[in-house]
């Protein structure tokens, strides 16, 4: 017997195989959390894939950490037809990590497998604005009408449906990005596997242990110049006290702090926060009473006091009172109802509702992040304090919540919108009447034309105009929403870090970080 | 023994159909599907994602095909991690699980034995007292406030190992002590009262009579009959020791399988929350069958029982 024990014990010790990477190069570690789901950009469709995505790979243009547009692998672009028609001028200097040049072809492979109804891309709708790409993805007609096209194998000419004056801002989006029909067709699924895979970002991918780390290397080919990093180590360790042991330890360099550890962490060297583009905001379900009155959905707005939701979370939450965030065009916090609890009494009173009769107010949320509970509750102290009504919290696990927001909305709603590009139209189109995405009930013409004239307008100052006034319909008039804050992102990162730039839609190269 | 051993696989396998048909049809019954997201997709890609997966075919056809592939050993794609098939992720994350499975239990076993021996042949003095107090401590903590006790203590105040990650065999000690200590106590006691037992029988009274040296007389008779009690334990055990590894796993960041058990489900992987149910159904089964086999070579009355049937 203990031979036998002796040799389980050694087989288990010597079985866990991986050298500890500590080669003493420059190397970043991070900790990513979860396994991202792929790595190839047509298909990716979480925050994960994208962080990674991001050090792998580069399109025609690129958001800075300040939400500027800058050329990419475009040098240039221009529009014509007020819009609908763009050509981009590629860098002619740009090869894959494989030593093959760029070719404009490329991108034209990409965007007919994104579109293509068989690649099943989450993301597909991204490039919808193009001609004929609804169509092609929903099976109607094959991918040689889709309007865009490599008249040689620098220039890149696109044809959309209507004007777009956002379009470049788009094509910074991932799953618009150009590949390599040759090896995906060669290699299947399997050509992201890191013996397979090639990039054209400041790293390669090099190893990949499903569940645990992913490693990449510095390009050497990059177009921008290699990163001075050699390495950059990501792990997937969900567990929020562990990576934070490990933090301290110092095996790793970054961590996402997670929302209840940010207290702990602010005020230390290591903290670093970052406004995002992520409204956070409670929805009335507008089909029943008594949120079908506008001014019940009124009183209970002005019932709410957001300053208190910061003090509460503590994560660098932005009270608003509107819905553009700030950092966005037209973002303007003059719009909005404020904190009146008086008012909203009266307002109330004046729907005819008694607060003493009414049936308990029902409040969804769902349960995987712990902020939601935290923000509930003050929401039913405040309905309770300020309008004198009965709040009862539904919790819900995210995709049971999911499904009943489309099925059967509760009274009131609680849900976020993370912006996908840094352009008004992302969060003002959630609420249009045709969006999939408005479980309110609530419809307005005035509002969807507005929106949709704004999308076409290419003078900013008419733009600006016209998102005040859809702003002004969705948050004053008809109130379908009530607007909480903007959150940010809470990193702790190792004091040996320079030059990490996170931007507003939570985007972060390693293309520029040194170590000390 | 041929026949026994065709009898209890035959039902080995209906026990595993019965699992997969119960696990197909309560994944179906939750509300939810694994393609609803927080940013509702327009209807033309719902279609395209559901036509991939064989969503949009009729429930009965899915799961005769679902059937079908498991017959051929294929589990079917993740839908939530792209272009890899079910069987590529437990092949790669089960290993893992067996290895610190492995060393739990090699842990469990040597502890075990050992502080029953000590505490057993000691009876009622200051040491069997406080080893009998550390092994009610190590059946009542539970895994989640152990892992985070030794993480807090020997990783971080004394820094001597790692508080997780899956590097080296440093980083296997303490998930592996976590996911032993129940298991090591359970063997501790057992041993323990079998020890206290063995020692008043006839046989070893006769021995000590005869004059045979004490330290034989333990090695010879007391231990080898009171580890009958612990082999006992070992099916549940190893069962025990395989499925009960999510906790451990997710505290110290070991990429084994028994993270799939909750975000499978979460996710709404249809296809790997079967797979990863039936290969642990699969554990369990085997284990039990091993173990009772081994009580049928070990205990000869239950083989001629067996065999009279």
């Amino acid at each position: 017997m203990p031979r036998l024990i002796r040799l389980c014990l050694c087989s288990a010790l010597l079985a866990c195989g991986g050298a500890p990477d500590d080669d003493g190069g420059r190397v970043l570690r991070f900790n990513l959390r979860t396994e991202p789901p792929t790595l190839d950009w047509n298909l990716a469709a979480d925050s994960a894939s994208f962080t990674l995505i991001e050090q792998l790979m580069r399109g025609l243009t690129r958001l800075d950490h300040d939400l500027r547009l800058q050329p990419a692998l475009a040098r240039s672009w221009e529009a014509s037809e007020g819009g609908r028609l763009w050509r981009f001028h590629l860098r002619r200097d740009v090869v894959w990590s494989d030593g093959e040049p760029l070719h404009a072809r490329q991108f034209v492979d990409g965007w007919r497998r994104l579109l293509d109804p068989r690649t099943a891309s989450e993301y597909a709708y991204f490039l919808f604005a193009v001609r004929g790409a609804r169509a092609f993805n929903a099976g109607e007609f094959d991918a040689t009408r889709l309007g865009v096209s490599a008249p040689d194998a620098h220039t890149l000419e696109v044809e959309l449906e209507e004007a777009l004056v956002y379009f470049p801002a788009l094509v910074s989006f991932m799953a618009t990005y150009p590949i390599r029909r040759e090896l995906i067709e060669l290699h299947g699924d399997r050509w992201t596997d890191p013996e397979n895979w090639v990039g054209l970002g400041p790293f390669r991918l090099k190893e990949w242990r499903h569940e645990y780390r992913i490693a990449l290397d510095a390009n050497p080919l990059y177009f921008a110049g290699r990163p001075w990093l050699d390495r950059v180590v990501a792990y997937m360790i969900d567990d929020f006290a562990t990576e934070l042991v490990l933090f301290e330890q110092g095996r790793l360099d970054l961590v996402e702090l997670a929302p209840l550890e940010i207290p702990r962490y602010a005020g230390r060297p290591e903290y670093r926060r970052q406004p995002l583009l992520v409204g956070y905001y409670y929805g009335f379900n507008t089909r029943r009473a008594p949120f079908d009155d506008v001014r019940v959905r009124r009183a209970f707005a002005q019932a709410i006091d957001r300053e208190r939701f910061p003090q509460l979370l503590r994560g660098g939450e932005k009270p608003s009172a509107s819905w553009l965030p700030p950092g966005l065009l037209a973002s303007n916090p003059g719009i909005g109802l404020a904190f009146d609890p008086a008012r909203a009494r009266a307002l109330l009173a004046e729907a005819g509702v008694d607060p003493e009769r009414l049936e308990p107010v029902v409040v969804g949320y769902n349960t995987n992040d712990p902020r939601h509970k935290l923000v509930g509750e003050a929401v039913q102290a405040m309905w309770s304090e300020n309008l004198g009504v009965e709040v009862e919290l539904q919790p819900r696990e995210w995709k049971v919540y999911l499904k009943q927001l489309t099925v059967d909305p509760p009274a009131v709603f609680r849900l976020g919108w993370v912006a996908d590009f840094p352009d008004p139209h992302n969060f003002m189109e959630l609420f249009t009447s045709s969006s999939a995405n408005n479980h309110t009930g609530w419809a307005d013409a005035g509002y969807d034309a507005l929106v949709e004239r704004a999308a076409r307008e290419p003078d900013p100052d008419e733009r600006v105009r016209l998102y005040d006034e859809a702003q002004r319909i969705l948050c004053e008039r008809d109130v379908p929403i009530v607007p909480f804050f903007v959150s940010s992102l809470n990193l702790a990162v190792a004091p040996r870090v320079r030059g990490l730039k996170p931007n507003a839609l939570n985007a972060y190269s390693f293309e520029e970080v040194r170590l000390d | 023994m041929i026949r026994y051993v065709a009898v209890r696989a035959a039902q080995a396998l209906g026990v595993l159909w019965i699992v997969a048909t119960a696990t197909f049809g309560m994944l179906r019954l939750l509300p939810g599907g694994p393609f609803d997201r927080e940013k509702a997709l327009p209807p033309e890609i719902v279609r395209n994602v559901e036509a991939r997966y064989g969503l949009d075919q009729p429930l009965a056809q899915q799961y005769a095909s679902y059937l079908g592939g498991v017959l051929r050993g294929d589990l079917g794609p993740s839908y939530k991690y792209l272009g890899r098939d079910v069987s590529d992720v437990i092949a790669e994350s089960l290993p893992v699980s067996l290895q610190l499975g492995a060393a739990a239990l090699a842990l469990a076993l040597a502890g075990g034995v050992s502080v029953g021996l000590v505490s057993g042949m000691r009876r009622g003095r200051a040491l069997d007292r406080g080893l009998v107090m550390l092994s009610l401590l190590g059946v009542s903590v539970p895994s989640f406030v152990l892992g985070a006790a030794l993480i807090l203590g020997v990783a971080l105040y004394l820094d001597w190992l790692p508080g997780g990650l899956w590097e080296s065999p440093a980083h296997v000690l303490l998930p592996a002590l976590t996911l032993a200590a129940l298991p090591l106590a359970t063997i501790a006691q057992l041993t323990r009262a079998s020890v206290i037992e063995v020692a008043q029988r006839d046989f070893v009274r006769t021995a000590r009579a005869k004059g045979v040296p004490e330290r034989v007389v333990r090695r010879r008779h007391v231990l080898r009959n009171a580890l009958l009690a612990s082999i006992t334990y070992f099916g549940p055990l190893l069962a025990m020791l395989l499925t009960g590894s999510f906790v451990v796993e997710k505290i110290f960041a070991v990429p084994g399988m028994g993270r799939f058990f909750v975000t499978a489900v979460t996710n709404r992987d249809y296809p790997l929350v079967l797979g990863v149910t039936l290969v642990y159904a699969a554990l369990v089964v085997v284990a039990n069958l091993i173990v009772d086999l081994l009580y049928a070579w070990l205990d000869p009355r239950i083989r001629v029982r067996g065999e009279s049937e």
